[in-house]
């Protein structure tokens, strides 16, 4: 049954390997890119993954911004690798059939940034806000490499955003900023490394290491041991405790939640058309974060946020009364009229800052062959390839072949979205399968078939939240209302279990817990 | 693809309103209507509407939802209408231009003479009330748990809180109860219950199950699975009140707080839509602002009574069937706007053109009133009136008005609610 080496429990499980040349910790979007660059030398990558599919940690809930580095401390890694990593992109999602829309990032300029009530003359404070500030910032960007920055007039802020604050007095454009689906991104860099050898396992906890004479020898986990002397830990918030598991630590990583809402496509489309941020200075910003804005998915829909706060426990991912709150209070004066009751969804993710604020990017210094790639808050997504650049560089190190293969596949093929189709190739897949006639989830059009693809494609979907990554069922409107028991059906039905087996997302998750007359002592599975 | 049909009327959406609707238009003289609805069968929500209460106004009679719906469809077949079921309306435009797709036909285009939108509605979600927390499996609107047990077979919980005390929130509260799952309670965060006087009681009070008013939740916990949900008393602002929450343990979460109309394909066509209703702004004829567009039914605004929702599908699928008959020409009178008045949320149809018959308007109030009496009011002339010892938001109301015919230089007309206490 299972495909590629990639076996979710519920596929009956597969056997670990008793031996890989590089093992991964974490399927993350870092995990995964660093797991895809290194099949380009070698297919001996296995990529271990406790959750019930890839994307399930931090690179599932985030901003999906490809950040220009614009907004990180000059000097940092952070920054170095950002700026890098944007450069990178394009060639980086090459053939993976995931879109990066560079659509650019508008950052306003406010009265509110010099009160008016400072203190200074109103002339002085006009230069300073239309000119200096817009200024400043382009050169602060050029200085750390970020090329077509462009300083706009008042009137071409609104021109280029009709519904900014009236207070917007100038603006920057970004136009290397870009947006991409980070959990598409991340499960197609884990099939593309499939596709190479590479070997994903889900479910499949890491719980220690054995290390001898200073070198790591083993990886130990729930399902048993792999012999490998070359680790990368990839794994996100949980690094700290990872590389504790080793020997190899010494960082903290303290986790800080965000919260993020989610609007109808439509407001998107009506409201906010590219991404939008609100320039601050650093003594304004309100919280650890890089404040935030207004931004579009990558699919369209429009997020505020996100917030910043420090938490004990690094699975929590609750909103709060008062985080909504502060969000729409923090975007009120930037977009004074921004339509509330549009709102269709919350989410919320954990950052993984260590006590420096900085990404933690090295081989150990106590373990030899093992490398942690820690500290990956944000703009982590937007530094991916730079990350993955920079590991694959201390791999070859530590002996990972530096010969890239000429077997190397440069295409991952992406299954069909058929809302994305025209009528006449819409036709042509329905004759060739029905399947494809039969809408799923009518806010997103999804069509059978393409629930079918993602549950068998090469990391298979296995639960609800699995398929709704990869073709959006429920992610509409109506957040599932229509389409849950729907979706469900064809879960049970292509895996072979019974439908009250089915997750919400994996264990511990059902989404219906009996059938009818079950909890009157009838009804039978 | 096959050359673009054009049948004299598709109407969207095979509910009690889209049946409806069809019958009338084929009952009314054309020959070619076609039916599309995206579900396997017909009847909308009717078939998951197990429970009885349908038809007293219609039928004279009490029947169980399946039953309403069936006698329309029976109808629906007898009268050679083409049906066309697993058959999704992907797009419309404002020339009447439909795109849809089925297994069997593939994308299709249509072209059609009229149209009546029919498309029921789909009910607000956790984020739309904006319940904080996490987002564990066993958060569930009310209309899909009842799909779910109804049509599935499939219990969505065990141990239920029910949020809102909506029409349907109650019958689920019931219906889980029959089923052998045990609900802690309804909570309502007004502090009145939301949905009819003989759903309280028949639901409710007959199980020994406990509404609590001014209350909400305010938090789901559970990382996986529901586990809990925090509920907290609210003060008359609608504001949590800080130190009365309490830790309510259950492993599913429903909702019922309220339905929205399913209006995405009307905002494509270009159909003006009313902010209160959330559906198309309608004249007496059931006409939208777009010519040869008709709507009916829950689409047009939430109806608490089914046999409502039919009167308005025959309004609406007679309009058309004479919009296509008389090709479409006649001139559309200027409307005159109907005024909300005193103690009414919305009215329908919000816009009137012809006074030549008895117009019938359905409305809701703002909030609850005693010894209240509704009436209508033309040009300043009360042309209507009726008294109720109550008033409630759940209950729509329907009244009628005879502006007298011949009189069409009508300014205004108001729809309103006085009190005894007020008048005196
Ligand atoms: C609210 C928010 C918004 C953000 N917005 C942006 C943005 O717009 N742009 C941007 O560039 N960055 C953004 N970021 C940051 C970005 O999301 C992260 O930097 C990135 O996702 C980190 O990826 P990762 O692979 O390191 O971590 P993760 O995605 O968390 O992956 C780590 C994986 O390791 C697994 N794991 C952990 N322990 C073990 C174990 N013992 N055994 C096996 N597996 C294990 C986890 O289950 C997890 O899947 C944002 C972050 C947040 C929280
Ligand atoms: C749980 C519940 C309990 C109720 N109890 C009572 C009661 O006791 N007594 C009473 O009188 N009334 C009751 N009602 C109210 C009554 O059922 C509704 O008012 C009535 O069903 C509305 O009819 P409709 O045709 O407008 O909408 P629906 O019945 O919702 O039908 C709309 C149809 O349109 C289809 N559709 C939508 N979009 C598309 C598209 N793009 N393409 C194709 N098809 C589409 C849908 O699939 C659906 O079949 C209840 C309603 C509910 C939800």
């Amino acid at each position: 049954m299972a495909r590629n080496g990639v076996s979710p429990l519920s596929l009956g499980p597969e056997k670990l390997p008793s031996r890989a040349g590089l093992v991964v910790v974490g399927g993350g979007v870092i995990g995964c890119s660093i797991a895809r660059e290194a099949t380009r030398y070698t297919p001996d990558v296995v990529v271990l993954e406790k959750e019930s599919d890839v994307a399930c940690g931090t690179s599932k809930a985030n901003n999906a911004e490809v950040h220009s580095g614009i907004g990180e401390d000059a000097g940092t890694l952070k920054q170095k690798l950002n700026v890098r990593g944007n450069q990178m992109y394009d060639e980086f999602v090459r053939g993976l059939g995931v879109e990066l829309k560079r659509q650019g990032l508008l950052i306003v300029v406010t009265q509110r940034t010099i009160p008016r009530d400072g203190g200074m003359p109103e002339e002085e404070r006009m230069e300073l806000l239309t000119r200096k500030i817009p200024a400043g910032i382009v050169a602060y960007g050029e200085n750390a490499g970020i090329r077509g920055l462009r300083i706009l007039s008042r009137d071409e802020v609104f021109r280029m955003e009709p519904n900014v604050t009236r207070e917007a007095v100038a603006g920057v454009f970004d136009p290397t900023y870009g947006l991409i689906s980070p959990y598409k991104l991340t499960i197609a860099l884990a099939e593309h490394a499939v596709i190479n050898g590479a070997r994903v396992f889900l479910d499949t906890e890491v719980t220690g290491f054995r290390v001898e004479d200073g070198a790591v020898r083993a990886v130990v986990t729930n399902r048993g041991e792999i012999e490998s002397s070359l680790v990368v830990n990839a794994s996100g918030v949980f690094a700290d405790e990872v590389a504790d598991m080793a020997g190899a630590g010494g960082f903290k990583i303290h986790p800080r939640k965000g919260a993020t809402l989610l609007f109808d496509r439509q407001v998107t489309a009506e409201y906010v058309r590219s991404s939008v941020a609100e320039f601050r200075l650093p003594g304004q910003r309100t919280t650890q974060s890089k404040g935030g804005g207004a931004m579009p998915t990558a699919e369209g829909n429009l997020q505020l946020g996100p917030t910043a706060i420090e938490v004990e426990d690094k699975y929590d991912t609750s909103i709060s009364a008062e985080e909504i709150e502060e969000i729409f209070e923090r975007f009120h004066y930037l977009l004074p009229d921004f339509p509330r009751d549009a709102l269709i969804s919350a989410f919320s993710g954990v950052r993984a800052p260590t006590l420096e604020e900085d990404f933690v990017i090295g081989a150990s210094e106590a373990v030899r062959g093992f490398v942690n790639v820690a500290g990956i808050q944000s703009p982590g997504l937007a530094s991916a390839p730079a990350i993955a650049e920079m590991v694959l560089g201390i791999l070859h190190d530590l002996g990972l072949p530096r010969e890239p293969r000429p077997d190397f596949d440069p295409v991952r093929p992406a299954p069909p979205k058929f809302s994305e189709l025209s009528n006449r190739e819409r036709n042509r897949l329905v004759r060739e399968d029905p399947r494809w006639g039969n809408v799923i989830c009518r806010c997103e059009t999804v069509t059978e078939m393409e629930v079918v693809n993602a549950i068998h494609s090469i990391i298979p979907a296995t639960n609800m939240d699995a398929v709704k990554r990869r073709t959006r069922t429920g992610m509409g409107r109506c957040q599932g209302g229509f389409c849950h028991n729907r979706v469900a059906a064809i879960l049970a039905r292509e895996l072979g279990i019974h439908v009250t087996e089915v997750t919400k997302d994996g264990e511990g998750s059902p989404v219906f817990l009996g059938v009818a007359k079950e909890f009157l002592g009838g009804g039978t599975r | 693809m096959s050359a673009v049909r054009r049948p004299q009327c598709v109407v969207i959406g095979a509910g009690p309103a889209g049946l409806g609707a069809a019958l009338a238009a084929r009952e009314a003289g054309l020959g070619d209507v076609m039916l599309l609805e995206r579900d396997f069968e017909l009847g909308g929500i009717l078939p998951q509407c197990i429970h009885d209460g349908f038809g007293s106004i219609v039928f004279d009679q009490v029947l169980t939802g399946p039953q309403y719906a069936q006698r329309f469809i029976d109808r629906v077949e007898a009268a050679g209408i083409e049906v066309k079921l697993n058959t999704m309306v992907l797009e419309m435009r404002g020339d009447r231009r439909i795109t849809a797709v089925n297994p069997r036909d593939g994308v299709f285009e249509l072209e059609p003479a009229s149209i009546v939108l029919a498309m029921g509605c789909r009910e607000r979600t956790r984020h739309q009330v904006m319940i904080p927390g996490y987002r564990p499996a066993g958060v569930i609107c009310a209309g899909a748990a009842q799909r779910d047990i109804n049509i599935e077979g499939l219990m969505p919980g065990r141990r239920v809180v029910i949020l809102g005390s909506g029409d349907i929130g109650l019958i689920m509260a019931r219906r889980f109860t029959l089923e052998g799952a045990e609900v802690e309670g309804v909570y309502e965060i007004m502090d009145h219950p939301g949905g009819l006087t003989r759903n309280v009681v028949q639901c409710l009070h007959d199980y020994d199950i406990p509404l609590h008013l001014s209350h909400t939740v305010t938090f789901i916990h559970g990382r996986k699975r529901v586990e809990a949900v925090t509920v907290t008393r609210v003060d008359e602002n609608l504001k949590p009140i800080k130190g009365t929450e309490r830790r309510v343990p259950c492993d599913a979460l429903v909702l019922s707080v309220g339905l929205i109309p399913e209006n995405e394909l009307s905002k494509q066509a270009g159909v003006e839509l009313d902010p209160l209703t959330a559906g198309p702004v309608v004249d007496e004829r059931m006409h939208t602002s777009v010519d040869g567009i008709f709507a009916c039914g829950n689409v047009v605004c939430v109806f608490d009574l089914v046999d409502w929702v039919t009167q308005t599908a025959e309004r609406a699928g007679r309009s058309a069937a004479e919009y296509v008959l008389e090709g479409g020409r006649r001139k559309r009178r200027p409307p005159v706007r109907v005024t909300a008045g005193r103690n009414v949320k919305f009215v329908v149809p919000q816009l009137l053109r012809e006074f030549d018959r008895e117009i019938e308007l359905f409305f809701r109030v703002e909030h609850p009133e005693r010894a209240a009496r509704t009436r209508v009011l033309v040009d300043g002339e009360e042309l209507y009136s009726r008294k109720a010892k109550m008033v409630r938001p759940p209950e729509m109301v329907k009244a009628g008005a005879d502006p007298g015919g011949a009189r069409r230089e009508l300014e205004n007309i108001t729809v309103e609610v006085v009190t005894e206490e007020e008048e005196a």
